[in-house]
């Protein structure tokens, strides 16, 4: 429909598919291949990885959907994202973190790697949300993987982090990622607000059932890789009821911060979730529930506090427009989450005093060395981003799915 | 609404998360962990067999009962919003009270168990919430979850630790429970003014198909609702298959009868979001009974019977003569169904069907457990009304009820666009964009 306005992808968005596909089967058939010993033991977390792959399909796919004309783009351009983002981070994940000698090894847990690596790209494209075409979302996943999956590697190698939790460091990398790269889509029609930006009943409902998804299944994307069972109980328990937590106060700081006390479905989609971010570090070492409960209550306060604010101080300051809101959802409490890690951590082992100094330093570290590594990988993908080559759309085609989707009947309601 | 609401809620979770620290703890199992031959057990019980059970149970509550009452159409925000918030401070609260009956020095231990006992908690306040969805504010709702739960759990506990009756998929204790506490609420805060109905009170084609969603994931997952705390694997595994059956044999008895009470033979969406998951609310008492798969589709074709019969014919006569205005229908598909549950579970231990080896359960008993439950949820459902009609609670006014907007921000320009599909006025897509 819209083609002769916006340009037309045909020409390099099946080109650069096909020429990706081919590269990943033939890497794959020559390098790859499955792990022939311990498989039930891999089995065990099936059911856990079957909902970590529902929370980055459906989950992140639907929370995304809430503009009302650009429904179609945000689930199924989630749906080729991820797909294709997975494909290349078990790629990545092979040649960085295995053996040198012989084939790389698949195993469940580094699919589920994979899938957990991919959200990073996933959270950055909430904040080019409408503002990036597919060929675009392509390159900056390539280009996100890569990054963090070697900023993972330098985490892990160098510094010494345990895998699980530089597996988690993902939101804050993802966050800093997308919110660098939309400095460069910047448009300065974008501060004031667009007809098509805004969502309407029908598409705060389907963000409904996107963010309910990622509510539930939180408790899994936090516990999936650990392997010792008190901890995996205590990481499981723990997000339960942080989750609880920061959806009954995403309710009453909606209210409480609007002006005649209604709530927010934008803040319900936001500060509900904050709680899992928050506790993705230090989930599986929180001793008690309260702890967790403390952690998800402050998250939710950051989330709703940061969507107040930010919006409406920082962004127009720094020109970034991030359409989903990811700095406060996934960016701040993820932050929250390290920080609470680290003083956790001093709390732990306040025994061993003389040796802390330098374990302490490491933990802090690591997460800036994540938020760096995202700033900078960010910013040069963004410019990368704005070439012409790419077929980049006019700001007044943003936010629509006409550009990209042959329409039904130019469906009434949209 | 906005201090009373955000400050109650806030002061609730306060309170919460005191009451937390002084008395929950994780469960010890630090000696046993190490012991590697009792590994395995341990970690079939908290890490994998019971959180794939814990994680279907959550799916219910959260998408199934949300989305099961979306089909207002102008009630969408607060059926998902509301039912999201009574779930979250309901299962930290059914932690709280439902622990307290197990208390070990002094100390609630939980554990993936007790996580799926305290969503099971929640669905009683949900269904509850399904008979006065609409009519009123989520500063009642926060009241009367944290009543409505800490009466279940007495009740609870009267009906499986004295009366020793069995329940496994919670009939009466959740289903009956939830219904006529619901029925005794709506009672008392009956609207004279909304007797005529309400203009909003009505369905759009659209919220329609959003309430199937939430049919199709509690249809989907009930098995494992009913099967979640079955003492033995085997157990399990038989209160999985017979779920399974009634609940087909349900479906079909709905679609059929639905077709057959309506004129010129239509189906009634409103009798397939419902009807078709009575199966599953029938089948709950006895679910880990031997009752052979045969007993379970003759429950379920009843459920599904009985279900529409009381759609199509009890919800009216409910509405006009006895001043209870149910607005999802709860009575036909909780509360009927639920009942059903506990009387085949009398049948069943009368006809003394076997449970686990030889042992069966005494009539006498189901049948205690069935008239406590409905006694008590009916006096603590009009106890409970009587405390939300208190008028500082914010009871919107009657021209307000079915309605998001007096909660919500919603997205203003689309409001009177809800519900025109096919509305051929509106035209401004194609205007703007061809």
């Amino acid at each position: 429909m819209g083609s002769e306005y916006s340009p037309s992808l045909r020409s390099g968005l099946p080109g650069l598919i096909f020429i990706l596909e081919t590269a990943f089967i033939l890497i794959f058939y020559f390098c790859f291949s499955y792990e022939c010993q311990s498989q039930s033991e891999d089995l065990t977390i099936y059911p856990a990885f079957q909902d970590v792959s529902v929370m980055v399909i459906l989950g992140f796919g639907f929370l995304l959907a809430f503009l009302k004309r650009y429904g179609f783009s945000s689930t199924g351009f989630n749906l080729l994202i991820a797909t294709l983002g997975i494909q290349w981070a078990l790629l990545m994940e092979g040649f960085l973190f295995s053996s040198p000698s012989g084939k790389v090894k698949i195993s469940l847990p580094s699919v589920a790697k994979a899938t957990i690596s991919v959200t990073a790209v996933l959270i950055s494209a909430g904040a080019l949300l409408g503002k990036a075409n597919p060929i675009q979302l392509i390159w900056m996943a390539m280009v996100e993987v890569a990054a963090f999956s070697a900023s993972r590697w330098i985490n892990v190698q160098f510094l010494k982090v345990e895998e699980h939790t530089s597996l988690m460091h993902v939101h804050i990398f993802g966050t800093y990622f997308g919110l660098a790269a939309s400095w460069w889509l910047y448009h300065s029609s974008l501060s004031k607000g667009v007809d098509k930006k805004k969502a309407n009943p029908l598409s705060e409902l389907f963000s409904m059932l996107g963010t309910l998804f990622l509510w539930m299944f939180w408790p899994s994307f936090n516990s999936v890789l650990i392997v010792d069972v008190t901890e995996k109980r205590n990481a499981i328990s723990n997000t339960y009821y942080a989750m609880g937590v920061s959806a009954v106060a995403a309710f009453a700081l909606s209210a409480l911060s609007s002006r005649d006390g209604k709530i927010q479905m934008i803040h319900i989609h936001q500060a509900t979730l904050a709680g899992g971010v928050a506790l993705g570090f230090s989930a599986p070492f929180i001793p008690y529930p309260w702890i967790a409960m403390i952690l998800g209550l402050l998250a939710s306060n950051i989330a709703v506090l940061g969507s107040r604010c930010l919006e409406i101080y920082l962004n127009p300051v720094l020109k970034i427009h991030d359409t989903c809101g990811i700095h406060y959802t996934f960016g701040l409490p993820g932050l929250l989450g390290a920080i609470a890690n680290v003083i956790l951590f001093i709390i732990i082992k306040w025994a061993s005093l003389s040796s802390l100094g330098y374990p302490v330093l490491i933990e802090v570290g690591s997460f800036m060395l994540t938020t760096a590594i995202g700033l900078g990988a960010g910013f040069i993908t963004g410019f990368f981003l704005t070439f012409k080559l790419w077929k980049t759309l006019p700001a007044s085609k943003y936010f629509d799915d006409q550009a990209y989707w042959e329409f039904p009947h130019l469906a009434h309601g949209f | 609404m906005r201090f009373k609401f955000s400050l109650l809620a806030i002061f609730l979770e306060a309170l919460i998360i005191v009451l937390f620290g002084i008395f929950v703890r994780y469960q010890e199992d630090q000696r046993i962990t190490n012991r590697v031959n009792i590994h395995k057990t341990i970690l079939k019980s908290f890490g994998y067999e019971m959180n794939q059970i814990f994680q279907d149970v959550h799916v219910m509550i959260f998408v199934g009962f949300g989305f099961l009452m979306t089909f207002l159409k102008k009630y969408g925000f607060s059926s998902v919003g509301i039912n999201m918030l009574i779930a979250a401070l309901g299962l930290q609260w059914g932690t709280l009270v439902q622990g307290f009956w197990h208390m070990k020095e002094q100390k609630i231990h939980i554990n993936v168990k007790s996580m799926i006992n305290a969503d099971f908690s929640t669905a009683t306040v949900l269904i509850s919430f399904g008979a006065l969805l609409g009519k009123t504010s989520p500063v009642q709702m926060l009241i009367m979850t944290i009543l409505e739960i800490a009466i279940f759990s007495c009740n609870e506990h009267l009906v499986v630790n004295v009366l020793r009756a069995t329940d496994t998929g919670a009939s009466m204790t959740i289903h009956a429970f939830g219904a006529y506490f619901g029925l005794a609420a709506a009672r008392v805060l009956y609207r004279s003014g909304l007797k005529e109905g309400h203009k909003n009170e009505k369905s759009a084609y659209h919220s329609d198909i959003f309430a199937m969603i939430g049919t199709l994931f509690l249809w989907l997952f009930w098995p494992s609702f009913n099967s979640a705390i079955a003492e033995t694997e085997y157990l399990q595994q038989r209160a999985v298959i017979n779920t399974y059956f009634s609940m087909a044999a349900c479906t079909l008895t709905a679609f059929a009868l639905s077709s057959l009470v309506e004129h010129r033979g239509k189906l009634d969406m409103v009798h397939i979001q419902n009807a078709t998951l009575a199966g599953g609310v029938a089948i709950g008492s006895c679910a880990d009974m031997d009752i052979y798969p045969f007993g379970a589709m003759l429950i379920g074709s009843i459920a599904g019977f009985v279900s529409v019969i009381g759609f199509k014919f009890l919800t009216p006569f409910c509405s006009s003569k006895l001043k209870i205005h149910d607005t999802c229908g709860v009575h036909n598909l909780h509360g009927l169904p639920g009942f059903l549950g506990g009387l085949a579970s009398i049948i069943a231990a009368a006809a003394h069907v076997r449970l686990k080896g030889t042992d069966s359960p005494s009539a006498p008993m189901q049948a205690a457990a069935l008239g406590c439950t409905i006694g008590i949820a009916l006096v603590g459902g009009a106890i409970t009304g009587l405390i939300l009609k208190l008028p500082f609670l914010g009871q919107a006014p009657d021209e307000n009820c079915y309605d998001d907007s007096v909660y919500w921000e919603v997205p203003e320009e689309e409001t009177h666009l809800v519900g025109q599909f096919s509305d051929s006025e509106d035209h401004r897509t194609i205007n703007v964009n061809v």
